[in-house]
């Protein structure tokens, strides 16, 4: 009994402790960030024109860097902008691997700078830290202070819908380069060396695909004598290498959330009639006949991208962002890429990847940020076109020079340097604040060669079947994504097994009805509603 | 009498053959993996994907190694470890050893006390905020000291200490060299240190391990990459190697750096756990005895 009182004791003791350390420690750094730097004269901070400050201005910043970014005090083009604006910037630089983890901790500790830039913050983190304070509310001061930000949401009032929150606020800012390249991640390769050796054509319905397999499988195109080929490998339900595209040949794309938008209307892929009818061709055809790689749903990226560089050419067909990453450039050769399949009723079609929007926690400002104006007419800059392309690619002489027309350009790689490693060094990258629309590609500056051949493939084999509608990125209240992190990740896990399960071992006719039975059960059209809810809300707000 | 010993029963021989055959089983279970450690870091990644690599290296290749060892950034990662190490594990050893030898004593005043108010902390601590605001307020963050001050003294080290040296250092022992005129000071430095040295060796080998895989506090802690330990190291190469949506046009560098990864993965395994490997034997023979000895007089 004795001891019993002692434990009690302790215990109560040190959970005082506990609670008096937090909120003493809150109160006292509050009380300090207040009393200092609170130094801004009006007279110093320009309302429009360069400098922004005449005198010398300090903000302390968090933001993640590449592996083989320097400093970002170190970066010639922030180096540009201070002198420009006479901002000084105090860089916190956190190891991009590591930001999640110490973007929380001072969040949560309260040891907050002036802003998070290329701050990476989601949907939750904005509304809820929007709501308690710990970042302030920006539409006042894009009013007010953000001439580029302005143009650029009356350019394109889709990004303005986009990032403002369901309370009417707009608490980050966007972080876009619209290139359009991500529209359609599955691309579809087929090994055209084969069937120039087989006396095959290239095909153009499903069926005939089909048959292509079937001679690779059998007639030994690589001409070991083994039977080694490998007809068709893939990813199950992996972003950029599913076969998800292929559904399409029966009138309805799939996609990794099985969820498209017909005439406004979100529609579930995985419980329609087009669905089944794939999944009973693909077990019937496909599987059955050992054309599908059977680790194909189970392999990581590692073991799929080994498959293409095996020492005989085993790989007949296959899915990926590109060909030439899979099987290496010598080989890319004797592979094409292959449009859409002509299914059995005549559909010839392709998903519209869902997102795709700008992204919404490029920058925040802070509750403890004393210089709110001055922060924005800073991060307002990057919002000019020119020279977010250089916040997103490089500097002007480094990695761009100005054309007779004004168009940024490449300027030649330095000898021995490959552009994704060099732009690290030089720029911070795609997570950036700054947007480049759509419009500005061709115009401020040109794509990277890779991406322009990316969009003349798109162009070339898939952009006539596209989808016409997708689901866009939308910003939900917390109380909806609460709901919808409940129902959906369990849901898709069931849907995902099934589909393998369906793909493999068939059954799909004697099963069908309890599949759907338990999605319903799962909550399913719950979610939907809560889909179309969202989707009704965007185009109500672009239409304001 | 020599060879009567000798001699074996058929069920001693019957015995010795099942044993030596389970053992070696066994022993085969646990060194393979190790074993393919070995080989795969020098073999091509792609036949070690395809499932050809099994008993010897295939497409036998030094690249990862190369890759490794011009690898700044693991390199600087191995001399702040070493140095963590070392310095985590002295100001760790001297800090268990002086609290748990007053403890073991029967004449300190309010003994029980101060035990107890040890003890409370391996039950309750502050979590992980309080943690880090404090260190945050020592001016400890993003510095070497918020990774070896903070844990030095751990109580349960504490604990197995002291058992030591009350089953080994008999209260006799400091009346006999009291009355020959032997300070405390002495005592401890001169008796107490020297008989201890199995006791020193574990927590040596417990110090140093615990400091060479840790991550996580140098994860919170530090900024600076240039102060990584290698652990840290290591977990942010393999991270960085996950496919998503998010990385759009990067995919294409994505495969050029997997590749990478799983070449140098295996040789990084080797070069990471050899300091272990090496230091191990040495200190094994303290190891058994140091942890027993409690339990076997006490």
């Amino acid at each position: 009994m004795k001891s019993w009182y002692k434990k009690a004791g302790i215990l109560a003791l040190a959970g005082a402790f506990v609670l008096s350390g937090c909120s003493g420690k809150g109160n006292s750094s509050e009380g300090s960030k207040n009393q200092a730097n609170s130094s801004v004269e009006d007279t110093n901070f320009n309302k429009t024109g360069l400098p922004i400050v005449n005198d010398t201005v300090t903000l302390t910043m968090v933001s993640p860097k590449a592996a083989l970014a320097p400093e970002y005090s170190e970066m010639e083009i922030f180096k540009r902008l201070e002198k420009e604006t006479n901002v000084k910037i105090n860089w916190e630089n956190i190891p991009d691997t590591d930001y999640t983890e110490k973007k929380n901790l001072l969040i949560a500790s309260g040891d907050l700078p002036d802003a998070f830039y290329a701050a990476g913050f989601t949907d939750y983190e904005l509304i809820n830290f929007g709501k308690d304070g710990t970042i302030i509310p920006l539409e006042d001061l894009i009013d007010q202070y953000a001439p580029n930000l302005k143009a650029l949401f009356e350019r394109r009032p889709d990004i303005k819908s986009t990032i403002t929150a369901p309370d009417g606020h707009i608490y980050g800012l966007p972080s876009w380069e619209d290139n359009n390249l991500g529209t359609n991640p599955f691309f579809h390769v087929i090994n055209k060396s084969w069937l120039d050796k087989l006396g095959l054509k290239m095909p153009q319905t499903l069926d005939e695909y089909t048959e292509a397999l079937v001679a690779f499988k059998t007639q030994d195109p690589n001409g070991n004598g083994k039977q080694d080929e490998i007809p068709l490998s893939f990813m199950h339900m992996q972003w950029c290498m599913d076969i998800a595209g292929i559904f399409g040949a029966f009138g309805l794309p799939d996609n990794l959330e099985h969820r498209v938008v017909r005439d406004g209307k979100v529609v579930f892929t995985a419980t329609q009639p087009e669905y089944k009818e794939a999944l009973k061709y693909f077990h019937e055809k496909w599987y059955k006949q050992g054309l599908i790689d059977p680790e194909s749903f189970t392999q990581d990226a590692a073991q799929y991208l080994a498959k293409g560089k095996s020492s005989d050419e085993t790989l007949g067909s296959y899915i990926w962002w590109e060909i030439e990453e899979v099987v290496g450039t010598e080989r890319s050769k004797d592979y094409t890429l292959l449009s859409p399949l002509k299914g059995p009723n005549g559909d010839q079609l392709i998903g519209r990847a869902n997102g795709g929007g700008p992204g919404r926690g490029a920058f925040v400002i802070t509750k403890a940020n004393k210089n709110p104006e001055i922060t924005m007419r800073w991060i307002d800059q990057q919002y000019e076109p020119y020279m977010a392309a250089q916040i997103h690619w490089g500097p002007l002489d480094v990695v761009f020079e100005k054309d007779e027309n004004g168009k940024l350009v490449n300027l030649p790689l330095p000898e021995g340097t490959s552009a994704g490693e060099f732009r690290q060094k030089v720029a911070p990258g795609s997570g950036g604040p700054g947007v480049i629309t759509f419009e500005d590609f061709g115009k401020v500056v040109d794509m990277e060669p890779r991406a322009q051949q990316r969009a003349k493939d798109l162009e070339q084999y898939y952009n006539p079947y596209m989808e016409k509608e997708n689901y866009p990125s939308i910003f939900f209240e917390p109380g909806e994504l609460d709901k919808i992190n409940k129902i959906e990740p369990e849901l898709i896990k069931y849907v995902n097994t099934q589909r393998g399960k369906f793909i493999v071992d068939g059954g799909v006719d004697e099963q069908w009805d309890s599949y759907v039975k338990t999605l319903e059960k799962m909550g399913l059209n719950e979610l939907m509603e809560l889909y179309q809810t969202g989707l009704d809300r965007y185009y109500a707000n672009l239409n304001k | 009498m020599n060879s009567l010993l000798k001699r074996k029963s058929r069920g001693d021989v019957w015995f010795d053959v099942t044993n030596y055959s389970l053992l070696t089983i066994v022993m085969l279970l646990v060194l393979f993996p190790l074993y393919f450690v070995l080989i795969a870091s020098f073999s091509d990644p792609n036949y070690i994907y395809s499932g050809e690599v099994w008993l010897f290296p295939k497409g036998f290749t030094l690249d990862g190694y190369e890759r490794i060892f011009n690898d700044t950034s693991i390199w600087i990662g191995y001399a702040n470890s070493i140095l963590y190490a070392t310095l985590g594990t002295l100001i760790g050893v001297a800090v268990t050893v002086f609290a748990a030898y007053p403890l073991a004593r029967r004449d300190l005043v309010g003994k029980s006390a101060i035990m107890w108010f040890l003890m409370v902390t391996m039950f309750f601590s502050g979590g992980l905020i309080p943690t880090y605001l404090l260190i945050k307020d020592l001016h400890m963050l993003n510095t070497i000291w918020a990774l070896v001050i903070p844990g030095a003294g751990g109580v349960f080290n504490v604990i197995i200490v002291r058992t030591f040296f009350q089953s080994t250092i008999p209260d006799e022992m400091w009346e006999a060299a009291s009355i020959d005129g032997c300070s405390n000071t002495r005592f401890f430095w001169s008796i107490v240190l020297p008989l201890s040295k199995s006791i020193l060796a574990v927590m040596v080998l417990y110090h140093v391990v615990g400091f060479w895989n840790g991550f996580f506090d140098a994860l919170i802690y530090l900024n600076d990459e240039s102060k990584y330990p290698l652990q840290l190291v290591l977990r942010n190469i393999l991270v960085q190697n996950q496919v998503n949506s998010g990385m759009m046009i990067d995919v294409e560098s994505y495969a050029a750096k997997m590749r990478v990864t799983e070449l140098i993965k295996y040789g990084v395994i080797i070069v990471s756990s050899l300091p272990l490997l090496i230091l191990y034997p040495f200190l094994q023979k303290y190891f058994v005895k140091g942890v027993m000895i409690g339990s076997i007089k006490g």
